[in-house]
């Protein structure tokens, strides 16, 4: 009997390392794909090359011109000299080879996460390696969206579930009324803050993160962190709190109409456990899921948001990137993306059956 | 008269706003329920049959009127309660309520246990073994297994699902049990069971039910009473023997016409036509259109006339005395 036991749990178990491998395998070749588009696409499907080369020329062109010690060659032995150099540049990028191969290559590179060198930027610290750029740039980002939609997110939560129990009432009308206001985005409010807040009524700054200089005492820092962070903070949450709460309370309306919450109505139950445990409850797998992928989409912040409120985080980094076709940054931080993603959906894969006793059984089943 | 019935509905009248106009979907309903009765409600479907379980224990639709008139509990008005009195006085303790086939009736993420147990631990403070404990002799007396106590509905058949809610039902051990169609889902051998147990738990318990089933077949087996419901108003209220045997207004006669029986020779007779729109229900009597018998008086709405011991029919034919033997 004991044996028979093991033998099953062991089968279980099989057959839950056969589904992770699975999942992680088909997860593997969506980051591949993914990422190999954008190294196809942030090169131009080789295009860049050219681009490339023209400036290579002109950068050799430039040294020797100004080295004095080849002021005295001739112009013929300078050309070849030149020729030289733009020779050894070519094959230390190793634009002599075929873009194709060479793209393997950087896939090769960026799915083991080494990121490279950018081009032309670099870091506030001096580092022209893409890892430290991102990471000088990702706490930026991650505090002031980090900040903001999780303040959209449970607000509206929490004010959905009390307007799906007001159905009808004035307040819920009012909130589908103001439900358009999202159709503009953060920045379009946050220009509008500017100039009443920061210009009209001067009470927050316009721009920027912290004061500069950057005060000394963390606790200074903090308040002057926070003062930064007001406007653009209430520009995300002026733009996406009625849309949020608007779709959240259609989400409970519908979940609140199930026959089980009426059954728990008429056995009495009041109202809070109702709604903890016969409509929240249920319904909480895409509340997670809905809660991870917006936690990721923090990542990548904002572009014009960040720009219009002056914000150092990646947002700007990405817009400076695209801007100089600084190809490694790009590609670097879409990785990142793609990993966090990859890893989000596996979470939500497990999360699922831990969440919904249903998965678990169809999984069983299968 | 001497007590109070357990259960007295007078005059209820429940309302819907829909997009195309009100709809009056229980329109003056009367009736009584004594202790350890069976009352069935039968009528077709969308003749408010189930609009008045609901309105009995106050689950109403969001776009649903506050039902008007007068429900009494051991002569005690309900109606007008206010909501957490209401849940705290009624809904289990007093009235429970069994839904459709369970198929979602039941809390799909909660063990049916757990489920079961809820109302114990909310309405008559129970601790968790308590509670649990006493969901386990629920679930022996629905003829559940007791390990199922720990299972998901999901994992429950059809006919175990309808027991396990038949269970919560009965755990608080309220007076009367309104069952909303409670085997129509489900197979001929499956409604056999249910009803068995129905029978049983009525003959132990000493429980009231109020049973709504569009079944007639079903329906006899348990009856006490049956009170037939046409557009939104009950048209004869009688006991099952009276009204199995001899049944008074034509919309009960016809209806016990069109049921197959075995020992019968002549092949069931179907009701021509269909029920009125109750968005604009007609002035008069409602079946008159439908009815073989109608005549002039029937342009105006019959009121519940008596006719004999707990015994009442809305139709014009009764009216003069003795219309009819």
């Amino acid at each position: 009997m004991r044996a028979l036991l093991s033998g099953s749990a062991l089968r279980d178990l099989g057959r839950l390392g056969l589904f992770t491998a699975k999942r992680l395998g088909a997860l593997l070749v969506t980051v591949l794909i993914g990422v190999y588009l954008t190294i196809v696409i942030a090169n131009m499907g080789g295009k860049v090359d050219e681009l490339r080369m023209v400036q290579i020329r002109s950068e050799v062109a430039e040294q020797v011109r100004a080295d004095p010690a080849f002021q005295d060659l001739s112009a013929e032995e300078r050309q070849r000299l030149m020729e030289r150099q733009v020779q050894l540049e070519v094959e230390r990028l190793r634009l002599d080879e075929p873009f194709f191969w060479r793209s393997l290559d950087y896939l090769r590179q960026a799915m083991l996460l080494d990121l490279g060198r950018a081009e032309q930027m670099h870091s506030d610290a001096g580092s022209r390696q893409v890892y430290n750029i991102i990471a000088e740039r990702l706490p930026a980002t991650l505090v002031l969206f980090g900040t903001g939609n999780l303040l959209v997110f449970f607000v509206s939560v929490y004010a959905a579930l009390g307007l799906s129990r007001r159905y009808g009432s004035a307040l819920d009308r009012a909130v589908i009324g103001l439900a358009p206001s999202s159709a503009a985005p953060g920045w379009f409010y946050g220009i509008f803050l500017i100039l009443l807040l920061a210009f009209i009524a001067p009470l927050f700054p316009s721009g920027g993160m912290v004061a500069a200089p950057p005060p000394e005492s963390a606790w200074a820092y903090a308040a002057s962190l926070a003062r930064h962070m007001a406007l653009p903070l209430a520009a995300i949450f002026i733009s996406q709190i009625f849309i949020s709460i608007y779709s959240w309370r259609t989400f409970f309306l519908i979940h609140s109409s199930e026959d089980y919450v009426e059954m728990a109505r008429a056995k009495g139950l009041p109202e809070r456990l109702i709604e903890r445990r016969y409509i929240l409850r249920p319904s909480l797998s895409p509340i997670v899921t809905s809660f991870l992928l917006m936690l990721i989409g923090l990542w990548s912040g904002a572009i014009i948001l960040e720009q219009v409120f002056n914000w150092p985080g990646l947002g700007t980094l990405l817009f400076e990137a695209i801007g100089q076709r600084d190809t490694p940054v790009i590609i670097g931080s879409v990785v990142i993306f793609a990993y966090l993603l990859a890893a989000t959906v596996f979470l939500l894969d497990i999360l699922y059956a831990i969440l919904d006793p249903r998965v678990r059984l169809d999984r069983e089943r299968s | 008269m001497a007590a109070a019935p357990l259960l007295e509905i007078d005059d209820l009248r429940l309302a819907y706003a829909t997009e195309r106009g009100t709809v009056r979907a229980v329109d003056g309903v009367g009736l009584t329920l004594r202790r350890n009765e069976a009352v069935v409600i039968l009528g077709e479907s969308g003749c408010g049959k189930s609009s008045l379980a609901k309105a009995l224990l106050r689950t109403l639709p969001r776009n649903a009127y506050a039902p008007e008139g007068r429900v009494r509990l051991d002569g005690a008005e309900v109606l007008g309660l206010p909501e957490e009195r209401f849940r705290r006085q009624v809904r289990w303790v007093r009235i429970a309520l069994v839904m459709q086939a369970a198929m979602n009736a039941l809390n799909p993420v909660v063990r049916v246990g757990e489920q079961v147990a809820e109302p114990l631990r909310i309405h008559r403070g129970c601790s968790r073994r308590q509670a649990a404990a006493r969901a386990a002799e629920a679930f022996a007396e629905v003829g559940i297994p007791g390990d199922f106590l720990q299972r998901y509905p999901h994992e429950l058949s059809g006919g175990m699902r309808q027991r396990a809610v038949l269970a919560m039902a009965l755990v608080t051990e309220p007076d009367i049990v309104v069952l909303d169609e409670p085997t129509s889902a489900l197979d001929v051998l499956t409604q056999a069971a249910i009803m068995n147990v129905l029978k049983r738990i009525k003959r132990d318990r000493g429980v009231s039910f109020v049973l709504i089933t569009h079944d007639v077949a079903t329906s006899s087996e348990i009856a006490d009473r049956v009170a037939l419901m046409y557009a939104g108003q009950v048209v004869e209220e009688a006991s099952a023997e009276a009204f199995f045997t001899a049944p008074a207004h034509p919309y009960s006669q016809m209806l016990m016409a069109s049921v197959p029986r075995l020992h019968q020779p002549e092949p069931p007779q179907p009701i021509p036509g269909r029920p009125p729109s109750l968005l604009e229900p007609p002035a008069g009597c409602r079946f008159a259109e439908r009815c073989p018998q109608r005549f002039d008086r029937c342009s105006e709405p019959p009121p519940a006339l008596p006719l004999g011991e707990r015994h009442r029919v809305r139709c014009w034919l009764h009216a003069t005395g003795g219309g009819r033997p």
